[in-house]
């Protein structure tokens, strides 16, 4: 192969790829040398998080929301708004500080490692400050505690009684939650089950999966209170009162923020605002929006995933389709090490899940350049992944095109690269033209594992208008049949243009 | 002043253990049209290949216009082997482009021509070899012998000062042959250099300033064509001829 334009085009791929292998471990140093430092040292005199804070303008606060009444989304005017008791306790925080609040939705589980790699300032998602927690993160004070409850099937009520009566029966709780532990250590005999989101557990208990969900109290009300076929009872948890209540999270050290959040905690609890304003305009929200679950009144959702879906594919089968070539000319060049650096990217990218690879690149990746947005990170992650599958079929392709044409170009006076552009890529392509759609359909469906980390593609929204309609089944198919009839429509017509193409030669 | 095209000196080439040139030392003068025969498998195609370092020569020297080509840099290779053209068995044009853009694509890109002139170049040339009607079509829509005539005028579209042909008719039916034999003779007597590695006896003898009989990795023989079919100086040669003739 042609050393200088290889030279030029994989000194990016290295680049991305060090990124990728390194930013992980840097990340780990500058954690363990924050936490030294404020480990031996008075840590209000190294700890700069409110003043930055203050410096940057705004508040990113991370949080959950499918938690009604804490956080969840509603439709206000036709446009779709977080709303509940921790939105208005952030925004109030926000207000004291002088800043301007943003918010970031994302997985539960994922929360922590968000303000870890400082994706975050803080997290308010009604999270119980439990020791284990504490071990990696600081808490403010307590802002609210409410007791566990356990949500059933109406139509259970006579069999299950109290937390006891669910020997060799099954209990959802949330992945990650305090719930999930109490579930392992308090219910003797109940195996626990754990899913990343209340909607899907609600599901499972609605399809039998689940005996009952452990949740906490205002939740379980909540959910109640919008569906007729369910059912809640006070578990009677034996919990250190200190670890039920919701309390913010902060990344460790970050001593002056935290006592600002306590300031403004404080503040709400003399006035009593939580449970004078902020319940009752929570529980406004959600009955406004069971009012209106009509699945049409949400299509909004569903085009703007179905729009965000179609972005990250395009963007990402461009990209991955660039990568791809130069891994292909990598892996069948003469230079040894371009060879073996190809391979072992197309190895490792295949021999490793997408999911782990979407959250790898947003939490260490996001680690060194922290605004990095989570869309950026998922259109990195799939155009990496997609990359790795591109190469082997470009190879292929060209490993397909005879040693003829190649000796017929080099006669004339090209050069390789020249021969590669001119005469080789562009047969190379009109053959793997078939496989090449068939990646394009399949990435549109594998795209929706960049719903973990929170970007609004199809399946996340799927995931809002399931927590604000509180119905699991329905839109998920609906979900289901827009990718099937995009992937269908799609494969109809890139067949009708390979015919067409077949046609010509 | 110097009348060397080609000097090849102890040219070697093996692969792995089959040593397939052995010892080679000749020279092509310009103007000259040389026809090598030989049995097959002799090595005919992979000394051709040598000539424009297509192949890398296992040992020994090939110099084309007093550059030594097995010892100068890549990009001054790629900007010598423009001025030898080459013609292949299976002709090997490119089948995603249609006649006339395998024609212009080298000089565009190659010598940076503008579209305008390579066009008009194309044109030419097409014409030369009886193909302007067919422009516009793709290889495949064509014959072998009007796809070899493109291949030719190819070739000539980089204003080559040699011309290397591989057993450019023993792919064509009978009927094809005369035409791209017409061809070349033309081309022979406009007086392009010429190195043929044929079967066809009857072009050799009418064409051919030299014939160089090639077998078991050496040129065994070197003649008029009126000394070596009539005459031929070793029993190598003469079993060769008594098969074929
Ligand atoms: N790339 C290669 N690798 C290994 N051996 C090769 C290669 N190319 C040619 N050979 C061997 O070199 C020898 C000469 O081949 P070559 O094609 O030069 O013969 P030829 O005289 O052109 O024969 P023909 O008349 O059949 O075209 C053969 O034994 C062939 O197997
Ligand atoms: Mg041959």
């Amino acid at each position: 192969m042609n050393m200088n334009i290889l030279k030029k085009m994989t000194a990016l791929l290295m680049l991305a790829l060090a990124i990728l292998f390194f930013a992980p471990f840097m990340q780990t140093k500058a954690v363990a040398s924050e936490s030294s430092s404020s480990s031996s040292s008075v840590s209000s005199t190294t700890d700069s998080s409110l003043s930055d804070v203050k410096k940057k303008g705004t508040l990113v606060v991370g949080l959950s929301a499918d938690y009604p009444p804490y956080e969840f989304t509603a439709k206000v005017n036709g446009e779709t708004k977080y709303v509940g008791i921790d939105i208005e306790i952030a925004r109030k925080f926000a207000k004291d500080l002088g800043v301007k609040l943003v918010i970031k939705n994302m997985d539960f589980d994922s929360l922590l490692v968000a303000l870890e790699t400082h994706k975050v300032d803080t997290v308010i998602s009604a999270m119980n400050p439990t020791s284990e927690r504490r071990k990696s993160v600081d808490f403010s004070n307590i802002y609210y505690t409410g007791g566990k409850y356990i949500v059933i099937n109406k139509k259970d009520k006579a069999k299950y009684k109290n937390k006891d009566s669910f020997e060799n029966k099954t209990i959802g709780a949330q992945t990650g939650s305090l719930e999930y532990n109490l579930v392992q250590k308090q219910m003797k005999g109940a195996s626990v089950k754990g899913l990343a989101k209340l909607n899907n557990l609600i599901i499972a208990l609605q399809s039998g999966k689940v005996a009952g969900v452990l949740m906490e109290e205002a939740t379980a009300k909540a959910y109640v209170s919008n569906n007729s076929n369910l059912y809640a009872f006070n578990a009677k948890m034996n919990v250190d009162t200190n670890e039920t209540g919701a309390a913010m999270a902060f990344s460790k050290g970050s001593t002056t923020l935290v006592n600002a959040a306590n300031k403004t905690i404080s503040k709400l609890k003399k006035e009593n605002v939580i449970n004078k304003k902020y319940v009752p305009n929570a529980a406004k929200y959600m009955k406004s929006t069971s009012k209106n679950n009509t699945m049409i009144s949400y299509w909004t959702y569903f085009a703007k995933g179905l729009e965000y879906t179609l972005i990250i594919t395009v963007i990402s089968v461009f990209f991955g389709f660039l990568l791809g070539i130069i891994l292909a000319l990598m892996r069948i060049s003469n230079a040894k090490i371009l060879h073996t650096l190809a391979v072992m990217y197309i190895e490792f990218i295949r021999g490793t899940p997408l999911m782990v690879q979407v959250m790898f690149v947003y939490f260490g990746i996001g680690a060194l350049i922290q605004s990095l947005p989570a869309l950026a990170a998922g259109i990195i992650a799939v155009s990496l992944n997609s990359a790795a599958y591109v190469a082997e079929v470009i190879r292929s392709g060209i490993e397909s095109i005879a040693t003829g044409q190649t000796e017929a170009a080099r006669s004339l006076g090209m050069n390789q690269k020249q021969t590669y552009r001119y005469v080789v890529i562009p047969q190379a392509i009109k053959n793997i033209w078939p496989a090449l759609g068939n990646e394009f359909i399949t990435l549109i469906k594998e795209s929706s594992i960049v719903s973990v980390i929170g970007v609004g593609d199809l399946m996340y929204q799927t995931q809002l208008v399931q927590s604000a309609t509180y119905k699991g089944v329905l839109p998920l198919f609906i979900t289901m049949m827009i990718y099937f009839i995009v992937t269908f429509t799609l494969s109809k017509f890139l067949n009708y243009f390979e015919g067409k193409m077949k046609h010509e030669q | 002043m110097n009348s060397k095209m080609i000097e090849v000196v102890n040219l070697k080439k093996s692969y792995g253990s089959n040593t397939v040139l052995k010892d080679i030392s000749e020279v092509v003068e310009k103007g000259q049209v040389i026809c090598i025969i030989g049995p097959s498998g002799s090595g005919k195609s992979t000394f051709l290949r040598c000539l424009n370092v297509l192949e890398q020569p296992s040992d020994g020297k090939v110099y084309f216009e007093g550059n030594e080509l097995t010892n100068i840099s890549e990009n001054e290779l790629n900007i010598l082997r423009e001025k030898m053209g080459m013609v292949f068995q299976g002709f090997n044009l490119f089948p995603n482009m249609n006649v006339l853009e395998n024609v212009k694509l080298a000089p565009m890109k190659v010598k940076n021509k503008t579209v305008a002139e390579a066009e008009k170049m194309a044109t030419g040339l097409l014409e030369k070899v009886g193909l302007a009607d067919k422009a516009k079509q793709f290889p495949s829509s064509l014959s072998g012998g009007q796809q070899q005539r493109v291949a030719i005028a190819r070739a000539l579209a980089m204003d080559p000062e040699v011309m290397l042909f591989d057993e450019p008719t023993s792919a064509l039916d009978p009927e094809m042959v005369g035409e791209v034999l017409k061809v070349m003779r033309n081309l022979a007597d406009s007086g392009m250099t010429m190195i043929v590695v044929t079967h066809e006896m009857g072009f050799a003898k009418e064409v051919a300033d030299q014939v160089w009989f090639m077998a078991d990795g050496y040129i065994q023989e070197i003649g008029t064509p009126e000394e070596f079919f009539k005459e031929p100086k070793t029993n190598r040669a003469k079993e060769f001829l008594d098969k074929i003739l």
